[in-house]
């Protein structure tokens, strides 16, 4: 094979070529604790419930300003919603300043360019208004106007009709944003349902993706006689967490770059695809916001897709608390954390049967540690720092104060990282770039996917459904 | 000769450079993620590799001594 002289010989387009560093990186070791969005989410997030608890002990109201949106207005005519903004300018301009400041620098010292980050974060912030304020008109619900449906659809089209430059994904940074909010979700997530609905939750959620995974592996394998690799790379994608755990395996079990392609395209269409799907079938059973939001758990394959699809059943079913609660404990808690370990088996399972040959290295079980989604740590930080300070407030006082004064501002903002990153999902999605995959692989991923979605149905609609129901109650 | 894929010179693993390698990636997940941890792209022979294998077509990087 010819000697290529420099990183971008290799690059199949321009925009890889582009991207393609002047020197080669350096191992990341404990420098991901400033080089990770995981760790920045908990920062950030963390660092945003201090400032909550501060303000609300203090009893200032800078905090729920400044989380000012119009998603709440049931506005009726757009002189109401003219009222709002012109009444409010100020806080909306305050508030996009705050979340420059919050994401951008974190962006900066990720190595993520300031000078692109910044026009594309102003412009998902506009588009994240526009997407609050159609939700907050009067009849929005009764169109099924559901913000984060909304976000997604109106990103979608933008990205695929429009042809924006590609320097603006630098602001579109879906999982950034995601992984703040779920941070910002364990502040009002008491640890007590963690504890009690943890053990249900990683029950059904182990199930379902052990039988997801062997059944895409063993289809892919015997019947449509894939490599192993493919096959194991698909089938944690579709099991476990899509692409986030397709990169993981990928790189464990030195995949083919092809079978990583493949597996993004597999996981990103069928993700859009529940994110419609789910809600609206859970709509046609009547399903509790529990019950859909646990189903949305074991049948998405994201966390911020699933979110979308939790997000908005569990505002057509009169909770989307209860929803994304459940969705919460089945995908974060049942599925997510795990990733580190199905990296590890598979990486052993390399090294000892497929690489044997090929100078297999045994894998460290440090692995397990540097591939577990560090995020989920600051979920449980801020569930257990709320929960604490709260749990000397009587119920009604609770209610009446700690709830409208603290639980709701932090409810808001977290409202507000989710729509940056349902905007991005759809923004960032371009039809004609995904890379096509074979009849064979979309075989075997379908037939996990149908055991996947009438498993998850199955377990959180009647299994399960009555403890779902009464999630919280 | 074996060593490596993070010392060797055909190893990649910049995370603006992997995004951009797998078109799709970043609409559900990302390059700057834990789970990622290190791994990246062996461009000589079109695989995606954890940083600690190896395999008898290494060189070493010479760049940056």
């Amino acid at each position: 094979m010819a000697k290529k002289e420099s990183v971008t010989d290799y690059c199949e387009t321009k925009v890889c070529a582009d991207e393609a560093p002047a020197t080669p990186a350096a191992p990341t070791g404990w420098k991901e604790l400033y080089l990770k969005e995981d760790w920045w989410a908990i920062y950030l997030g963390i660092g945003i419930v201090v400032v909550s608890l501060l303000a609300f002990l203090a009893g200032s109201t800078i905090v729920k300003s400044l989380a000012v949106n119009p998603g709440g207005l049931k506005w009726s005519s757009l002189g109401q919603l003219g009222k709002h903004f012109a009444g409010n300018a100020y806080l909306y301009v305050l508030q996009l300043v705050c979340w420059l400041i919050i994401f951008g620098i974190p962006a900066r010292i990720m190595g993520i360019r300031g000078s692109r980050f910044i026009p594309s974060f102003i412009g998902l912030y506009i588009l994240s208004v526009i997407m609050f304020a159609l939700g907050g008109w009067v009849d929005a619900q009764k169109y099924n106007m559901e913000p984060p449906l909304l976000a997604l659809i109106v990103g979608l089209f933008i990205a695929n009709v429009i042809p924006l430059p590609k320097w603006l994904d630098c602001g579109f940074r879906v999982e950034y944003y995601v992984k703040t909010g779920i941070v910002l979700l364990g502040a009002t997530f008491p640890i007590t349902l963690v504890v009690s609905a943890g053990p249900i939750a990683l029950l059904q959620a182990t199930v379902i993706s052990l039988a997801t995974c062997l059944t895409i592996y063993f289809a892919a394998t015997r019947m449509f006689g894939l490599d192993k690799r493919l096959a194991s790379v698909l089938g944690v994608g579709g099991a476990v967490c899509g692409v986030s755990a397709s990169i993981a395996i990928a790189s464990s079990v030195k995949a083919r770059k092809e079978y990583l392609y493949t597996s993004v395209t597999l996981v990103v269409v069928w993700a859009l695809i529940m994110i419609f799907f789910i809600p609206f079938v859970s709509k046609m059973f009547n399903l509790s916001a529990g019950q859909g939001g646990a189903w949305v758990g074991t049948s998405e394959f994201a966390d911020a897709a699933g979110f979308a699809a939790a997000s908005a059943y569990g505002r057509m079913a009169g909770s989307e608390n209860t929803a994304i609660q459940a969705f919460t404990l089945m995908k974060v808690i049942g599925r997510d954390i795990w990733i580190g370990i199905w990296s590890f088996i598979f990486a052993l399972i390399a090294c000892l049967k497929w690489e044997k040959d090929e100078c297999g290295v045994r894998p460290s079980a440090l692995e397990i540690w540097w591939r577990f989604p560090k995020f989920v740590i600051g979920f449980f930080v801020a569930s257990l720092m709320i929960s604490a300070v709260t749990a000397g407030y009587a119920a009604p006082v609770f209610d009446k104060l700690v709830k409208p004064s603290l639980i709701g501002p932090i409810a808001a903002l977290r409202g507000w990282t989710f729509i940056f990153c349902f905007l991005s999902i759809g923004l960032t999605t371009r039809f004609r770039e995904l890379k096509a995959a074979g009849w064979k692989s979309v075989g075997a991923f379908s037939m996990g996917v149908v055991i996947n979605v009438v498993l998850g149905f199955l377990l959180s609609a009647i299994v399960f459904g009555g403890y779902w129901t009464h999630l919280g109650k | 000769m074996t060593g490596r894929c993070s010392d060797c010179r055909y190893f990649e693993n910049d995370p603006a450079y992997v995004e951009a390698a797998f078109p799709g990636m970043a609409s559900l997940s990302s390059a700057y993620s834990s789970v990622r941890a290190d791994g990246g792209l062996c461009l000589r022979a079109s695989l995606f590799v954890a940083p600690w294998k190896r395999c008898g077509d290494f060189e070493k990087n010479s760049e940056g001594e």
